[in-house]
C-alpha cells in the first residue's frame, strides 16, 4: 500500500508543479464563468441554463484534463524511463499502474472540486439559492471521470501517447453515444456492421449512465437504483480496465 | 589501499554468491518487417560477496540488457538469475538491491531531498531517522548543498550524484552501477570511485558496468568481458593479464634502430639512447645483434598486454 501511495502522491505532485494543468483550469473556470452569457443569449429560464452549461463544462473540463494529464504523467514514466527506478526497487508492476492510476484520479478529483466550487458560487450569484444537487452531479461526472481514467491508464501501457489520448477521447465520444449505437445496431443494413457496432457498444462503457444533468437542471427526482447501478457499472469497468492494464504492462520490456 | 572485510579467518564468505546469472538469453523483435535481433546468447556470470566486480563490453555487448534483466526492467527469455540466494523477482531480492541507471532517470519537478523521500517510500524505510538518513546520503554524494534544489535546474554530475544518492539510499548488500562514471568530469569520476570503495569496505557487493577501464583496473577484483551476448572471460585483472607477456622493450645506446635486422614493433630514438619494441620471440635475437654491433644495452624488460589490449582482442575476434 505505501508504494502505491508513494506513487500516486508523487503523480500528483508532478502534475500540481506543471503550468498545462493550470492552463486547463483556468480554460475551465472561463467556461463555468461564461454560463451567464450563455444564459443572456438563450430564450429560458437563466438560472437553469447556467446549470446546464455550467456542468457540461465541468464535465468537459474534467475530460480534458483526465486524458491529458494521464498521458502525460504516465507516458511520461515510461518514456523518461524514471520507470526503471521505480521497477528496480520492492514494487510490482500493478503497484505501479494503481498508484499512477490513483494519482490521476486524485487529480481530476481536486480539479472538479475547484470547478464544482466555482460552479455553486456563480449559481449563487446568479439565483441567490444554493443548490446541493450541483454537488451530486459532480460526484456523478467524479464517477464517470474515473472510468475514464481507467481507459486512459490503459491506453498509456499500450500505446504511444498521441494515439492514447485518441483512443481515450473516443471512449469518451462513444461512451455519450450508446443509446445511438443501440438504435444502430437494429437498424442498420448488414448482419456484420451489427455485430461491429454491437462488439463497441458492449465494449465501450455508457457514460450516459453518470449523467444525471438533466435531473439537476429541472428538479426531477432522482432515481436511487440508477445511481447505485451507476456506482457498481463504474466499480466493474474501473477494475476490469485496470487489470487488462496490469496485463498488458506486466509482460512489457522497457527499453 | 583497498579495505578489505573478508580475511583468510573468513574465507568461506567468499564463496556466498551474492548475485548469480546463468544461461540468460534474450532476443528482441523490433516488430513487423525486422529481423529480431539476439542480445544475450547464454550469458552466465557470479559476482561474490563483498566483491567489486566490472562488466565489460564495447556497445550492444549485453551489458545494459543484462541489468535491466536483473532488475526486472525487461524480462529474460531464458535463464536463472539470483541475487543474494534469491530469485530476482521476490521483493525481498529487490529490497537487497540498490540500482543506479545508465543516465541518471530524475524527476525534474522533485528537488534532490523530495526524490530521496520518494525512493525511501518505495524501499519502505523507517519513517523515524529518514531525514538524517537522505542529509548522510546526500553528504556521501557530495550533494548536501544542493538537495533542496529542484532536479530540474541540476547539471548532469549532479544528476548522477542523487541517481547514486537513491541507489545507496536502502542501504543496499548489492549495487547495481550502470556505467556510473559516464559523463562525469575528473573530480566527479574520483567522487565515484571513492564512493565504491566506502560502500565496499562497509561490506557491500559492487557489480558495475564501465567503458572507463583505467576505472576498472583499479577498483575491481574481478571482471568479466562480454561480447556478443556471452562472457568471453572472468577472472581477477591480473589473473586475465598473466602469461600475456608476449613482447619485449629495449633500451640501448651505440646503435641505430633503422640498421637493426631484427623485425621491430615500435621504435623512438631520444637523446643518446633509442627504445624499440620486439616480439618476446625475436628477444634473442635483437640481444645477439645488439652485441654484435657493439651496442650498449641499457635495459630490456618483457612487456604485458593491458586490459585494453585484452578488451580489443575479444572485441576483434567478434568482428572477424
Amino acid at each position: 500500500m505505501r508504494a502505491i501511495r508513494a506513487i500516486a502522491a508523487n503523480t500528483f505532485r508532478e502534475a500540481i508543479r506543471d503550468r498545462i494543468l493550470y492552463l486547463f483550469i483556468g480554460f475551465a473556470v472561463v467556461m463555468v464563468l461564461s454560463t451567464k452569457l450563455f444564459g443572456m443569449l438563450t430564450v429560458g429560464d437563466e438560472a437553469k441554463i447556467v446549470k446546464d452549461i455550467g456542468l457540461a463544462a465541468m464535465q468537459f473540463s474534467s475530460m480534458l484534463i483526465a486524458v491529458m494529464m494521464s498521458m502525460l504523467l504516465i507516458s511520461r514514466e515510461v518514456d523518461s524511463r524514471t520507470v526503471f527506478n521505480i521497477l528496480a526497487k520492492p514494487v510490482r508492476r500493478w503497484q505501479f499502474i494503481l498508484g499512477k492510476y490513483f494519482g490521476l484520479v486524485a487529480i481530476v478529483a481536486a480539479n472538479l472540486l475547484f470547478i464544482t466550487l466555482v460552479l455553486v458560487v456563480v449559481v449563487l450569484v446568479y439565483t441567490h439559492q444554493f443548490d446541493p444537487m450541483l454537488i451530486f452531479a459532480a460526484l456523478m461526472t467524479m464517477l464517470e471521470m474515473m472510468v475514464l481514467a481507467a481507459f486512459a491508464t490503459f491506453f498509456a501501457v499500450l500505446t504511444k501517447p498521441i494515439l492514447g489520448s485518441l483512443l481515450t477521447l473516443a471512449v469518451f465520444v462513444i461512451g455519450h453515444m450508446s443509446a445511438d449505437l443501440w438504435l444502430l445496431t437494429r437498424q442498420v443494413p448488414g448482419a456484420m456492421t451489427r455485430v461491429l457496432i454491437a462488439v463497441v457498444y458492449y465494449l465501450v462503457p455508457n457514460l450516459d449512465r453518470f449523467n444525471f444533468h438533466t435531473e439537476v437542471v429541472h428538479d426531477l427526482p432522482i432515481p436511487m437504483a440508477a445511481v447505485s447501478w451507476a456506482g457498481l457499472y463504474a466499480a466493474a469497468f474501473v477494475g476490469v480496465v485496470l487489470l487488462l492494464a496490469d496485463l498488458r504492462f506486466r509482460s512489457k520490456d522497457l527499453k | 589501499m583497498r579495505v578489505k572485510l573478508y580475511g583468510t579467518s573468513t574465507e568461506e564468505k567468499l564463496t556466498d554468491i551474492r548475485l548469480s546469472v546463468r544461461d540468460l538469453r534474450k532476443t528482441f523483435d523490433p516488430g513487423l518487417f525486422e529481423a529480431k535481433v539476439e542480445v544475450l546468447k547464454g550469458l552466465s556470470f557470479e559476482v561474490e560477496r563483498g566483491e567489486i566486480f566490472g562488466f565489460l563490453g564495447p556497445n550492444g555487448a549485453g551489458k545494459t540488457t543484462t541489468i535491466k534483466a536483473i532488475t526486472e526492467i525487461i524480462y529474460p527469455d531464458a535463464g536463472e538469475i539470483r541475487v543474494c540466494g534469491l530469485p530476482h523477482t521476490s521483493l525481498e531480492a529487490k529490497r537487497r538491491v540498490g540500482f543506479m541507471t545508465e543516465s541518471p532517470y530524475v524527476y525534474r519537478h522533485l528537488t534532490g531531498r523530495e526524490s530521496l523521500r520518494f525512493c525511501a517510500e518505495l524501499l519502505e524505510l523507517s519513517r523515524s531517522g529518514l531525514e538524517d538518513r537522505i542529509s548522510r546520503v546526500l553528504e556521501e554524494v557530495g550533494m548536501a548543498a544542493s538537495g533542496d534544489r529542484t532536479m530540474g535546474t541540476y547539471s548532469k554530475g549532479m544528476l548522477q550524484r542523487v541517481a547514486l544518492a537513491q541507489a545507496l539510499l536502502g542501504e543496499p548488500e548489492l549495487l547495481i552501477l550502470d556505467e556510473p562514471m559516464s559523463g562525469l568530469d575528473p573530480v566527479g569520476r574520483r567522487d565515484v570511485r571513492d564512493i565504491i570503495l566506502r560502500q565496499a569496505a562497509a561490506g557491500a557487493t559492487v557489480f558495475f558496468s564501465s567503458h572507463i577501464i583505467p576505472d576498472v583496473e583499479t577498483l575491481c577484483d574481478r571482471v568479466a568481458i562480454v561480447v556478443d551476448g556471452t562472457v568471453r572471460a572472468i577472472g581477477a585483472v591480473r589473473d586475465l593479464l598473466s602469461g600475456t607477456a608476449d613482447r619485449c622493450e629495449a633500451t640501448f645506446s651505440g646503435a641505430e634502430p633503422d640498421e637493426l635486422t631484427t623485425p621491430l614493433l615500435a621504435r623512438h630514438v631520444g637523446s643518446g639512447e633509442a627504445w624499440v619494441m620486439v616480439s618476446s620471440e625475436h628477444r634473442d635475437a635483437l640481444i645477439g645483434e645488439l652485441g654484435e654491433k657493439g651496442a650498449r644495452l641499457v635495459s630490456i624488460n618483457p612487456v604485458g598486454s593491458t586490459l585494453e589490449d585484452l578488451l580489443m582482442r575479444h572485441y576483434e575476434d567478434v568482428d572477424r
